[in-house]
């Protein structure tokens, strides 16, 4: 647990590593101290105050040092939260900077923003809450332990023994809970998938509410998730159990030996100076359980604690995309695929076989085919969303591993479905895709991508904030948007995901001028779904399952008589259909 | 005693003690259990004091030193037992109440108009729901089993301490005044800076969403420095606010927690101890109760002072909890409820709708839907088309005028009654994350095969089902990815098993390539065969051969009539078509003729 805490600190550690040395230094001295209330007892008991006195002064010099040492514990306990916060959340920051852009799926995202606040807040808030106590509660009775075996050797020996016994207990306990555990947060996820289905689904689970199947699924999940719940605390309280009582029952084996003993006194001649000895062990002794009992009631807390820094580690596990040490610059807009083969993770199926292409710099690429034959991932592998699992993607006529990830991305500019907009202005987000855009610039493509219409009906225009994520717009305004963010931008390789549906109009409109003025002037590859884009293209690729199947020019492919032919043949038919006719009719119409 | 007040403050117990009132009785119980509990296992360190006092009285005590040993190991492990006990009744009462809850919440919403999901994010929900309750559980199963526990200790310290000696109890007592000194300076000075701090923690939350959210834009524009700089400034800024939020408590907290440090609590009892057996106060052996017992009143003394905060906590979590339970619902009207309608007729009369009453979204809209006719609705975006469509889904209830299905209020009519009646196909298909069988069977969960079957067939899907290993078993989402298309075929497969007379259809269709949007066309066109059906266009020439068009305009119905009489106008409709171009563009002609 500590390693990662280690890991996630980077070079911050060192506050970390001053912290536990503080508090390894705090708990030692707080035994000692502790620890004078041997003499002190013992001369009390024997009714020789200045002696005890004396070993007063020394107490009252272990409390006030204890006093001192605690408020430095604190503060470097703070110190290890603070870099938690500041130097944690940059280096969990930067090193998502470096993954590839196919990593952020919505499960990703959810998760990372997840771990980056609430669970940062967490961890930081383990030292001070968490660590100081606990160490403390081990390092303090070990001390102790030393004194007991040195002034009697019986209760020490009991205390000695009682100590592995106790860690064993503790590591079992904390292993009973630990799959109940894993069950409960299993369901307890599943159930929160569940109820944002339920809320996001609400329209047709309540249409489709016959036999009560609207909520039967959330209220299974539900029932699962309190059984999983019970189970657990059934486990947690038996384990806490176990865990108290072990430490209980040293601390009854403690008091019977001592019982014993003076029991045997009591026939002996009475020696009164061995019997204050024992009872001033024994005193000794409630103070070696009592700090055991409470770093017995935090096992629970430990076992949360777990879950939140596997979450780190398992973001910081995830490899980033390599980085060339010396990186090449792309020559032109060109871009060739060579014998590409793609997979999303080893278990999965290929989703591109030996896709070999070659595009020319300022030439017009449309990719068809059925959805999930592949050109989506198509699109991605050129912007290295991902790396190939086989051949290579260059841009430029560099593989696009050789080349930093700004090379990259100054070489392409992207028009994809998910439009994300930062919270700021309109203008603010168009100038994205170019920092330093002249005001006339950026007007410019806004009218380009339909976005003047947005701004006239806006009393601030350009300067009008777009509120988190772009939510004050609807979704077509903020396509659009991201049309003109990329339009602005000056790269000469363009790649568009075109609009699927006749629905958004606007933003059709829009892509269809954009590429009707580029064309020629950059290198566009479009994922064309419009009859009317693929008719512009210069080069037509057919993709079907991953392979490509037909390459060529509009009227070459249509006469081939094949897939692309038979594409242009369902277009029309789906054009002509007109609902209210009878079934079947649609399709010749 | 700033924990009594806490406790007692009726602000923050209105609301929670709402939320828990099912399990009030038990939540005692379990605290009482603990603080007997707690109370009975202090009994061993009285039996240490008790022995101690036998044997230094001379040798011949000793022999009861064993009874003595014996009755506090039994106080010691019943106490243990009760503590246990106290806990799991809580944590069962809270099992109880965390499921009661969460079904009360799911039944609730299960009722509420549907605009309420919509003007809220899925999150949100799942946070009442999952989030909020989790907070009450930390509050019901270790709160009140936690401060009977630590009210039993302290209580049963004092008291013992006291019959052992008055004036040595008082000066035991000696820091922990001190220690509620400190510690409410700490929250003064938390209390201070706590606006900031919030304020601090929610543009830290937004950073973060933004920067995880935005960095696939922000890579693919070459900017992530730009990026990374406003999160960097984002954490620097909070990693400053939590500094100066934490300085001022730090120090106090600290002071606090020394203050009542076990070795602090045993050095005033020894030196006061001393002290007192100088003077001839008490007997050496005396000052070994308070040595024993006084120390351990630091733990839980320590655990009141903090549980506070969870009851804060839990305070706004039972407020939202109770906000749910309390959302409105669509009421079906209590005269003439579950009335059936007499057939598939539907009538709107002077429909309106808004949000807002300054803006209208429909007003004054009123047209019959004849059996077996298709009456298309057109307009602009904004126009008002969706409304339309979710009010005769009953998503919502109308603000003036009224809807009928066969002469009977939609008001009026059980929700399984209505959905029977009327189905629906919208661009937003959702479906379960379930097998494909049950998707299909989702509103007829009885259905049998053969049924599923043939509705399957309908909508075209069937083949596409079975190409699937697991066939009608394949789980959607994880075993078999659909398409857009196929994602509508489906759910056309499940309204069709429903197989209501009344369709509302929206004729966009998402499908993302030419087969699959055939196939669409044609489930769709069996599926309305016959049917009552009302169409959202957004091509009017989907829809020119409907008997009925109504053209929408600003929420109010502009224009009726067929294609013909409305191109005759020469009005808003005749407009649509000519701007719609649906005369054939040069670049399809030209495609067209190869």
């Amino acid at each position: 647990m500590l390693g990662i805490f280690v890991r996630l600190l980077g070079a911050d550690a060192v506050f970390l590593r001053r912290y536990l040395r503080l508090a390894l230094v705090y708990g030692v001295l707080c035994g000692l101290t502790i620890v004078t209330l041997m003499p002190i007892l013992r001369h009390l008991l024997g009714n020789q105050l200045e002696a005890a006195g004396q070993w007063l002064a020394l107490l009252a010099l272990g409390v006030v040092v204890c006093w001192y040492l605690r408020r430095r514990v604190e503060k470097a306990g703070i110190a290890v939260g603070i870099a938690v916060l500041r130097g944690g959340r940059q280096r969990l920051g930067e090193h998502v900077g470096t993954l590839p852009v196919g990593w952020f799926s919505a499960a990703n995202t959810a998760r990372l923003s997840h771990v980056t606040t609430q669970g940062m807040m967490e961890i930081a808030q383990l030292p001070a809450h968490v660590f100081t106590p606990l160490f403390t509660g081990v390092v303090t009775p070990l001390v102790i332990l030393v004194a007991l075996l040195l002034v009697d050797l019986r209760l020490g020996l009991v205390a000695l023994v009682s100590l592995p016994l106790l860690a064993l207990v503790m590591l079992a306990t904390m292993r009973l809970g630990q799959r109940a555990d894993q069950r409960y947060q299993r369901d307890t996820a599943q159930t929160s998938q569940r109820m944002v289905e339920f809320a996001q689904a609400q329209s047709v689970l309540r249409a489709f509410n016959g036999e009560q199947g609207g909520t039967r699924f959330l209220e299974q999940a539900v029932a699962q998730q309190q059984q999983a719940a019970r189970k657990l605390i059934q486990l947690s309280a038996l384990s806490s159990v176990l865990n108290v009582w072990a430490v209980q029952a040293s601390f009854a084996a403690l008091l019977v030996v001592a019982t014993l003993w003076l029991g045997e006194q009591a026939g002996a001649a009475f020696d009164s100076a061995a019997v204050i000895a024992t009872l001033v062990a024994l005193v000794l002794a409630t103070r070696f359980i009592d700090p055991l009992l409470d770093v017995a009631g935090y096992s629970e807390v430990l076992r949360g604690t777990r879950g939140q820094l596997q979450a780190v580690a398992e973001l910081l596990a995830v490899e980033p995309l390599p980085e060339p040490a010396a990186p090449q610059s792309p020559a032109d807009g060109s871009v060739q695929l060579e014998q590409v083969g793609f997979r999303y993770g080893d278990d999965q199926p290929e989703v591109l076989r030996e896709v070999s292409l070659d595009i020319a710099p300022g030439s017009m690429t449309a990719l068809v085919g059925a959805s999930g034959s592949g050109k989506t991932t198509l699109v991605r592998l050129i912007a290295r969303f991902f790396d190939v699992t086989q051949g290579r993607v260059k841009v430029g006529g560099v593989d696009v591993r050789q080349m930093s990830a700004e090379q990259l991305a100054g070489q392409i500019s992207q028009i994809f479905q998910d439009a994300y907009l930062f919270q700021g202005s309109i203008a603010h987000n168009i100038r994205l895709g170019k920092p330093d855009a002249s005001e006339a610039e950026v007007l410019e493509a806004a009218r380009l991508a339909g976005v003047q219409e947005i701004l006239e009906r806006l009393p601030e225009g350009l300067h009008t904030p777009v509120g988190e994520g772009g939510a004050r717009l609807s979704g077509g305004e903020r396509q659009r948007i991201s049309i003109a963010r990329a339009l602005i931008k000056d790269a000469p390789i363009l790649l568009i995901d075109e609009a699927t549906a006749a629905l958004d109009a606007e933003n059709q409109a829009a892509i269809a001028e954009a590429l009707a003025r580029l064309r020629g002037k950059r290198t566009l590859i479009v994922i064309a779904h419009q009859l009317s884009t693929v008719a512009m293209a210069d080069q037509i690729v057919v993709l079907d399952q991953g392979r490509i199947r037909e390459q060529g020019a509009h009227a070459q492919l249509a006469a081939e008589g094949g897939l692309y032919a038979h594409f242009l043949e369902q277009r029309r038919a789906a054009k002509g259909w007109r609902i209210g006719e009878a079934a079947g009719d649609g399709v010749t119409a | 005693m700033s924990v009594e007040q806490g406790v007692a403050d009726p602000s923050a117990r209105g609301p929670v003690a709402a939320v828990l009132a099912p399990i009030r009785g038990r939540l005692i119980v379990a605290g009482l259990l603990a603080a007997l509990g707690a109370m009975l296992t202090l009994a061993p360190l009285a039996a240490i004091a008790e022995v101690a006092r036998l044997a230094l009285a001379g040798g011949q005590g000793l022999d009861q030193a064993w009874p003595v040993i014996a009755v506090g190991l039994g106080c010691l492990f019943a106490g243990m037992a009760l503590i246990s006990l106290g806990d799991l009744v809580a944590h069962l009462a809270d099992n109880h109440i965390t499921g009661t809850l969460r079904l009360a919440i799911i039944r609730r919403l299960a009722r509420v108009p549907l605009g309420w999901f919509t003007s809220r994010a899925s999150g949100e929900v799942k946070q009442a729901m999952q989030d909020d309750i989790g907070i009450l559980h930390s509050l019901t199963a270790h709160f009140y089993t936690t401060l009977g526990r630590s009210a039993g200790a302290v209580l049963a310290s004092i008291v013992y301490l006291f019959a052992m000696d008055w004036r040595m109890a008082i000066v035991s007592m000696l820091p922990f005044p001190l220690f509620f000194l400190f510690f409410a300076r700490a929250h003064q000075a938390s209390a201070r800076n706590m606006q900031a701090f919030g304020a601090g923690m929610g543009r830290i939350n937004q950073a973060v969403v933004e920067f995880v959210n935005g960095i696939p834009v922000v890579k693919a524009f070459g900017g992530q420095r730009k990026a990374h700089g406003s999160y960097r400034e984002a954490v620097d800024a909070f990693a400053a606010a939590f500094t100066d939020f934490t300085r001022p408590l730090v120090s106090a907290m600290a002071n606090a927690n020394a203050m009542i440090a076990p070795v602090s609590v045993l050095g005033v009892v020894l030196a006061f101890g001393t002290l007192f057996v100088g003077l001839g106060w008490i007997t050496p052996v005396q000052v070994l109760p308070f040595a024993l017992v006084a120390p351990g009143i630091c733990a839980p003394l320590l655990l009141l002072a903090y549980i506070t905060h969870d009851l804060n906590n839990a305070t706004g979590a039972a407020q939202r909890v109770q906000a749910l339970l309390r959302t409105p619902v669509l009421e079906t009207d209590g005269q003439g409820a579950g009335k059936l309608p007499a057939d598939a007729r539907i009538e709107v009369q002077g429909l309106g709708y808004h949000y807002d009453p300054r803006n209208p979204v429909l007003s004054e809209v009123s047209f019959t839907l004849e059996p077996g006719t298709v009456t298309a609705v057109v307009g602009a975006s904004g126009a008002g088309k969706s409304t339309l469509a979710r009010l005769l889904l009953r998503f919502f209830d109308p603000s003036a005028g009224r809807i009928t299905l066969g002469g009977v209020d939609l008001r009026q009519i059980d929700s399984a009654q209505l959905y029977r009646r009327i189905g629906f196909v919208l661009q937003d298909v959702r479906l379960i994350h379930a097998s494909v069988r049950e998707n299909i069977a989702l509103g007829r969960p009885s259905a049998s095969q053969e049924q599923i079957e043939a509705a399957a067939r309908i909508a075209n899907i069937h083949e596409r089902i079975l190409a699937q290993p697991r066939g009608y078993d394949a789980v959607i989402g994880e075993d078999v990815q659909f398409s857009g298309g196929e994602l509508q075929r489906l759910s056309i497969a499940r309204a069709v098993l429903l197989d209501p007379p009344v369709l509302v259809l929206d004729e966009a269709t998402a499908a993302a390539d030419a087969e699959n949007e055939v196939k669409l066309q044609q489930a769709l066109s069996r599926f309305a065969q016959g049917r009552t059906l009302l169409v959202i266009a957004h091509r009017l020439d989907t829809v020119m051969h409907a008997e009925q068009i109504l053209v929408l305009d600003q929420g109010t119905v502009a224009e009726r009539g067929n294609h013909d009489e409305l191109l005759a106008r020469r009005g808003l409709y005749a407009r649509l078509w000519a701007a719609g171009g649906y005369a054939k563009s040069r670049v399809t002609a030209q495609v067209e003729e190869h």
